[in-house]
């Protein structure tokens, strides 16, 4: 063992090949002599410089201190169990070319993995991986971990070209400047992990909600998505068509913040959306969501609230796990819906869901948020709740009052807690229908729903609704197919009722064509046995089917 | 969402397809089409029901129709499933057709008719 030039107070333990174990200084041991570069290195200005900058005035005050002739930094690297090269003075080319050290190897190597002070007295004959130590020819090293709370951060170390006995005053030094690096860089690591784990669930929140809220026949929705200030978290909304013309909204929120909160805000949302479209009713929905999550590896807890509507009566089915109380508003003002408590998703085996029937009628708006909106520390829920029941009584659009409840209850720097709100409005049912549509086949199931929303505030009884619907839909299929044409198209239907008669008329711009085949043939027989009275106008501008129904008369 | 949905079942002898939602002249095709492939070469019959569908007008008449030949001259046959309270009952009644076609008034009907025990 080539231990031989190397001061034997320094040994701890009996050595590797050329490295020395050093013991911890005791303390006040070297603060008499080096009392002055001990000052140029808890030097307060350092706080105020940012990491780079305050890492590079660190290593040329500790370079100026000792009288070394490289200094560097090298942290740790997690992923790969490496050291990397992060700063560095007269030996630039360390960081420049990204030495990488394995821990447990070499001279940094070793102090990263034992957590000691090393001294190596001269580099030959050592074990040494770095290549560019030997080609900067330099003979001895001294160096000390950076540790955090038990937290192994990295390595200092530093190296001179000639050789030279480094004593415990030089590592008492290196020891302060250690000291000082550290909480620096550990502040600074978690600073970027946190801002990486902050936009990987802004973009994983973002990706999972709905991109615009859909217009569907009868129903306007608005909706809103806040992050915290600080962080993301589990809030979600959903909206979405339902089999029968019906439209289902939801909105929830997963226990916890970050990452994980926002991942398990996918897949409950999803559960959710996917039970919802298999036509389960409100609570049964939920029921199925807990299912769900009990049997996620990942055990959590979400409060959620699944609401159906059928626009065509107003029927609204509403469930709640644990979540606040939605608000209706309508003309009379807002009332908070308190629906039986039902324990959160998640929380207890087979919990169960119950199901309130409300009626939205026309104009009408649900209003659903969660607690980050309303939540503050030393306010009673229920004063909250009802502060925000009173804003959103005002009324007005659904996209209106998401915006003022934004407006009154965010405040200026940003939410503590993330924030989902979701307003879905039966629309007003107007006197008279005046519509243009495009000659797409599409819009016909919507222009059934509105039709027959239309028909049953105009009295018509059940089979009133589904004869004249189909009379309408056979017309306006006809107008579709009149402008087949590469051309876009549209054709308009104009509905009123008086003294008990429906009247619609359903107009296009293209040419009259007499009945093709037996499909359009039937398609005619069907407009003229559901209605009493069929006038067919074909001109050169295009063509008219005007229809009249008396209800209650059959 | 999608306006309609068929969903098959295999009962030996017959392939049952239920329909639900809404034909128009938006899906009729496409369903049409999608019927006439599901139906093997060893399958007799083609059972249609149409029990759950919400509405059907003259596209989804023309499709009755159309699916009819196309499995006749496959020699397979077509049986509906058309209860008297239902949506489509009304649109074949309007047209002047309800008595045209074969119907039943459940699958377990029209499965007794072509001699298939219900599975």
């Amino acid at each position: 063992m080539a231990t031989g030039s190397q001061p034997t107070h320094f040994i701890r333990r009996p050595p590797r090949l050329g490295q020395t174990v050093l013991p911890s200084p005791a303390p006040g041991l070297a603060r008499d002599e080096q009392v002055r570069p001990l000052d140029r290195l808890s030097d307060p200005a350092l706080s105020e410089l940012g990491l780079g900058d305050f890492l590079d005035e660190l290593l040329v005050r500790v370079r100026e201190v000792l009288s070394v002739d490289t200094v560097a930094i090298l942290l740790v690297d997690r992923s790969s169990d490496q050291l990397v090269a992060r700063a560095a003075k007269g030996i630039e080319e360390e960081v420049e070319q990204g030495v990488r050290i394995p821990i447990g190897q070499g001279f940094a190597g070793r102090i990263a993995a034992e957590r000691v002070a090393v001294f190596i007295a001269d580099v030959d004959h050592a074990d040494i991986l770095n290549p560019i130590l030997r080609e900067k020819r330099i003979r001895s090293l001294l160096g000390v971990p950076l540790i955090v709370e038990g937290e192994l951060l990295g390595v200092l170390h530093v190296g001179s070209l000639r050789p030279r006995e480094f004593g415990e005053a030089d590592l008492a030094v290196l020891q302060v400047a250690a000291a000082r690096a550290a909480p620096g860089i550990e502040r600074a690591r978690l600073a970027t992990a946190f801002e990486h784990e902050h936009r990987v669930a802004t973009v994983l929140q973002r990706s999972m909600l709905p991109r615009r809220t859909v217009a569907f026949a009868g129903v306007t929705a608005a909706a809103r998505y806040l992050p915290a200030a600080e962080e993301v978290g589990g809030d979600w909304y959903d909206i979405f068509e339902l089999p029968r013309g019906r439209v289902g909204v939801a909105i929830g929120d997963v226990v916890g913040h970050g990452i994980r909160a926002a991942a398990l805000m996918g897949q409950v949302r999803t559960a959710l959306h996917a039970y919802a479209l298999e036509d389960h009713g409100a609570a049964r929905t939920l029921e199925l969501v807990d299912r769900f999550m009990q049997t996620l590896s990942d055990a959590t807890m979400a409060t959620a609230a699944y609401a159906i509507l059928d626009p065509d009566t107003g029927v609204m089915t509403l469930s709640s796990a644990g979540h606040l109380p939605p608000i209706v508003i309508g003309a009379g003002g807002a009332r908070v819906v308190e629906l039986p408590p039902s324990p959160p998703l998640g929380a207890v085996p087979y919990g169960s869901c119950t199901e309130t029937e409300v009626t939205l009628g026309a104009g009408e708006m649900l209003f659903m948020y969660t607690d980050g909106l309303i939540e503050r520390p030393g306010t009673p829920l229920s004063e909250s709740i009802e502060e925000l029941r009173a804003t959103v009584s005002v009324g007005g659009a659904a996209e209106e009052l998401c915006r003022v409840a934004v407006d009154e209850f965010v405040p200026i720097d940003g939410v503590r807690d993330d924030v989902a709100i979701v307003a879905l409005q039966n629309a007003d049912i107007p006197l008279e229908l005046h519509l243009r549509l495009a000659a797409d086949p599409r819009v016909l199931a919507d222009m059934r729903r509105g039709l027959r929303r239309w028909l049953r505030a105009r009295g018509a009884d059940a089979q009133e609704t589904m004869e004249i619907t189909l009379a309408v839909s056979e017309a306006c299929t006809n107008a579709v197919e009149h402008a087949y044409s590469p051309a876009p198209a549209d054709f308009s239907l104009d509905a009123r009722a008086d003294g008990g008669e429906v009247r619609i008329a359903v107009r296009d711009s293209g040419q009259w064509r007499s009945p093709r085949g037996t499909n359009r043939g039937r398609g005619l027989k069907i407009i003229e046995s559901a209605m009493d009275d069929v006038a067919v106008d074909a001109s050169e501008e295009g063509t008219a089917i005007v229809m009249t129904r008396r209800l209650g008369s059959r | 969402m999608r306006l309609a949905d068929v969903r098959l079942s295999d009962e030996g002898r017959a392939v049952v397809a239920q329909l639900t939602g809404e034909l128009d002249l938006s899906n009729a095709g496409n369903i049409g089409g999608a019927l006439a492939e599901s139906v093997p070469n060893s399958a007799f019959v083609l059972i249609l029901d149409l029990s759950e569908v919400q509405y059907l007008d003259s596209a989804g008449i023309h499709l009755i129709y159309d699916l009819r030949e196309k499995l006749r001259a496959r020699g397979q046959a077509l049986q509906l499933v058309i209860p008297r309270d239902s949506p489509a009952n009304d649109a074949l009644r309007l047209a002047g057709v309800a008595g045209h076609v074969a119907t039943s008034e459940s699958v377990e009907g029209a499965l007794a008719m072509v001699g298939q025990e219900p599975g």
